[in-house]
C-alpha cells in the first residue's frame, strides 16, 4: 500500500511537469493557433540556466540562492520567448503566411536551440540542485522527496494562476477573444501583436520553470527536449486543447498510466515512453476533443 | 513521349556509368546520397504538396530496413518474399498511423509520427535478439537472388534503380488527378472537400505510398552498411531531411534533388569551418528560407534566372509588352 502512495507522489510531481509544459503549449496555442515544437527546447534552456544560476558547474562565479535564480530563470525565459516572437513568428503573421510557416520556423528554432545547447553546456547531463534538499518526507499517508511535494505545490499555484488569469482578468479574456475568432477580438480593440507576444513570453517562462523543476530530478540534458515536448503535447490531446484544467488532468493521466505500467506490467521500462504514444492514438480515434471539452464561445 | 524516354534512359545512364567509375570510399557516399535523394523526393510529396507535416520518414527507412533483414535472416524468408512483407509491414504501420490522425484537421499527425519515431528508436534498443538492440544487427550480407550475387557497382545500380523508380511513380502521381488532389488539400482542404475530393482518404493514402517508399529505400540501404542500428533511424536525420525538402524548395521535385545533394555535400565544405556543427548552420539557414524565401533554393535560381533575363538589352516592344504582363498580374 505504502508502495502505491509513494508511486502516487512519484506519478503526480512527474504528471505536473507535463502538465506545465502542456499549459506552455496551451498559452500559445490558444491565441495563435501555432503549435510550438520548440517549448521542449524551451525547458532544455530553463534547465540549463538553472544549472548555470545555481551551481558553479557552468559558471563558477556565480551561485545564486534560488529564489532569486528562478526570478531570473523566468526573465531570460520570457526575453527567449519574446525575442523568438519577434524574430521567426511575427514577420510570418505580418505577412500573412499559412500557419505551416510559422510551425516550421519554430523547428529551425527548435534544432539551432538544442544544437546552442549542446555546443554551451556540453553534451553530459548536469544536475541542479533541489532547493529542499534529498532527505524523505511524508505528509499524511504520503511519501517522497521535498521537490516531489514542492513540484507539485508550485504547479497548483501556476495553474491556480493560470485559470485566474484567464478568468478574472482583461488580459485573459483579450487571449480567450483571440483564440474564439482572431478578426472579431482585433475589431473590438484587442492588440493581436501584444497578445501574441505575451503569449510566447508567458510559454517560455513556463516552459522554463518546468525545466527548472526537472532538471533537480532528471538533471539538464541537451536531449531532454523532445520527449517533453511530445510527453506535453500528448497531456494536452489527452485533457482537451481547450482548457486550463485540461493540461493538467492531461499531464497526470499521462504519468500515471506510465509510471504505474512499467511498475505493475512486465513491459521493459524503456517502453513505457510507448504509453503516450498508445493513448494519443486511442484519444485521436474515440474522443478527439480530449476529456475536458473546449467551452463554448460565451 | 519518346523524348522524355530518352531523358530517363539518359538519366540512368550517367548514374549508372558513374557508380562503376567510383572507388570504395566514393561508392559509399555516392550511394548514400542517392538513398538521400530518394528519400528527399518521397517526403517531398509528402510534405510538400501534400502539405501534411510527419516526422515519420526516417522511421520507415528503418521499418524498411530491419523488416528486411530480421524477415531474410531471422525468420528465414527468401528475399524477394522478405521485401514483399516488409512493405506490407510499412503499409500497417502507416495506417494504423495515420488514420486516426488524418481524420482531423489541425497537427495531429505531426504529434502522432513524432511520438511513433521516438517509440521506434526505444522499440529496436529494447528488442532483444530480434532487433540487436542498441548493437543493432551486423555481420550479414546480401544473399543470392535466383541464383545471382549482387556486389560492388552491381548493388550502386540496384539503388539507381530505386531512385529512379522512385521519382518516376512520384512524377507519375504527381501529374494525376491524385496529385492535383494533393496540392488541392494542401492549399486549401475545405475548398477542395467542396470540389469533392475525399481529404481523408487522400491523404491517408499519400501518407501510406510515401511512407512505403521509405522502406524500400531503407530495405536497399541495409545491404549499403550491411548493419542496421538505432541512431540512423532517429529524429536527428529526419530534421535533416525536413531541412532538404524546406532549404531546396518544398514542392518542387527538383528542389528535392538540390536540397538532398547540398545538405548531404555541406558537411564536407563546412568542416573546416564550424566543426562538427553543420546543424547549427543548417537551422539558421532553415529559419531564415522560410523567412526570405519560402521557395527556397528553387525561388532563389528563379529570380536569378529572371534578373539575367532582365539584363538582356530590352527592344522598345519587348519591354512594352514586359510592363503590360506586369500589369495584368497585379
Amino acid at each position: 500500500m505504502s508502495d502505491i502512495l509513494e508511486l502516487t507522489v512519484n506519478a503526480t510531481a512527474t504528471g505536473c511537469i507535463y502538465a506545465l509544459v502542456a499549459l506552455a503549449y496551451l498559452l500559445i496555442l490558444r491565441p495563435t493557433g501555432i503549435i510550438n515544437f520548440a517549448i521542449g527546447e524551451w525547458a532544455m534552456a530553463g534547465a540549463f540556466i538553472s544549472v548555470a544560476a545555481l551551481t558553479a558547474i557552468v559558471l563558477p562565479a556565480i551561485s545564486l540562492p534560488y529564489p532569486l535564480a528562478a526570478i531570473v530563470i523566468l526573465v531570460i525565459m520570457a526575453a527567449i520567448g519574446w525575442a523568438t516572437e519577434r524574430v521567426a513568428v511575427r514577420p510570418l503573421l505580418r505577412r500573412k503566411a499559412a500557419i505551416l510557416s510559422p510551425i516550421l520556423a519554430l523547428l529551425g528554432v527548435l534544432v539551432i536551440m538544442r544544437e546552442l545547447g549542446a555546443l554551451v553546456f556540453g553534451v553530459d547531463p548536469l544536475p541542479s540542485p533541489p532547493p529542499f534538499g534529498f532527505r524523505r518526507m511524508t505528509l499524511g499517508p504520503f511519501a517522497g522527496t521535498p521537490q516531489n511535494f514542492y513540484i507539485i505545490a508550485s504547479t497548483l499555484l501556476v495553474f491556480l494562476g493560470a485559470w485566474l488569469f484567464f478568468e478574472r482578468t482583461i488580459w485573459g479574456r483579450a487571449f480567450e477573444a483571440v483564440a474564439i475568432d482572431r478578426r472579431a477580438a482585433a475589431l473590438m480593440g484587442v492588440n493581436l501583436n501584444r497578445v501574441t507576444a505575451l503569449a510566447f513570453a508567458a510559454g517560455a517562462a513556463l516552459a522554463g520553470f518546468a525545466g527548472l523543476l526537472t532538471s533537480a530530478q532528471t538533471s539538464a540534458h541537451y536531449m531532454m527536449g523532445l520527449p517533453l515536448a511530445i510527453q506535453g503535447f500528448t497531456a494536452l490531446v489527452i485533457g482537451g486543447v481547450g482548457r486550463v484544467e485540461g493540461a493538467l488532468l492531461g499531464g497526470l493521466v499521462i504519468a500515471f498510466a506510465e509510471q504505474f505500467a512499467t511498475r505493475y506490467t512486465p513491459i521493459p521500462s524503456g517502453l513505457t515512453l510507448g504509453v503516450p504514444l498508445l493513448l494519443l492514438i486511442l484519444f485521436l480515434f474515440v474522443r478527439p476533443s480530449g476529456l475536458l471539452p473546449a467551452k463554448e464561445g460565451r | 513521349m519518346i523524348i522524355s524516354g530518352v531523358k530517363w534512359v539518359a538519366a540512368a545512364a550517367i548514374l549508372i556509368a558513374t557508380a562503376y567509375l567510383l572507388g570504395g570510399y566514393e561508392t559509399d557516399l555516392y550511394r548514400k546520397l542517392l538513398l538521400w535523394i530518394a528519400l528527399a523526393l518521397s517526403y517531398n510529396f509528402l510534405f510538400g504538396i501534400s502539405g501534411q507535416i510527419a516526422f515519420s520518414h526516417f522511421t520507415f527507412y528503418g521499418v524498411g530496413a530491419y523488416a528486411i533483414v530480421i524477415l531474410t535472416f531471422q525468420a528465414g524468408l527468401p528475399l524477394p518474399l522478405a521485401a514483399l512483407a516488409g512493405i506490407a509491414v510499412c503499409v500497417l504501420v502507416a495506417l494504423v498511423v495515420a488514420l486516426p490522425s488524418t481524420r482531423l484537421a489541425g497537427f495531429y499527425l505531426a504529434l502522432a509520427t513524432l511520438a511513433l519515431a521516438q517509440l521506434f528508436i526505444v522499440v529496436l534498443g529494447e528488442g532483444g535478439r530480434i532487433t540487436g538492440g542498441r548493437g543493432g544487427l551486423l555481420n550479414y550480407r546480401l544473399p543470392e537472388v535466383f541464383g545471382f550475387q549482387i556486389s560492388g557497382p552491381d548493388y550502386t545500380v540496384v539503388i539507381v534503380l530505386v531512385l529512379l523508380g522512385t521519382l518516376a511513380l512520384l512524377l507519375r502521381l504527381d501529374r494525376s488527378w491524385f496529385g492535383r488532389a494533393c496540392r488541392a488539400i494542401r492549399d486549401n482542404p475545405s475548398a477542395a472537400a467542396a470540389m469533392g475530393v475525399n481529404v481523408a482518404r487522400i491523404k491517408v493514402i499519400a501518407f501510406v505510398v510515401t511512407s512505403t517508399l521509405a522502406g524500400v529505400a531503407g530495405m536497399t540501404y541495409a545491404f549499403v552498411d550491411n548493419t542496421v542500428n538505432p541512431p540512423i533511424f532517429g529524429l536527428e536525420n529526419m530534421f535533416l531531411l525536413l531541412f532538404m525538402v524546406i532549404i531546396g524548395g518544398s514542392g518542387s521535385h527538383l528542389g528535392a534533388i538540390l536540397g538532398a545533394v547540398v545538405l548531404y555535400l555541406a558537411p564536407f565544405v563546412l568542416q573546416p569551418f564550424v566543426g562538427h556543427h553543420h546543424v547549427l548552420v543548417f537551422g539558421v539557414f532553415m529559419v531564415a528560407v522560410i523567412l526570405f524565401e519560402p521557395r527556397g533554393i528553387i525561388g532563389i535560381l528563379e529570380r536569378a534566372l529572371a534578373w539575367l533575363k532582365r539584363r538582356r538589352p530590352p527592344t522598345l516592344v519587348g519591354r512594352r509588352i514586359k510592363w503590360r504582363q506586369k500589369a495584368d498580374l497585379s
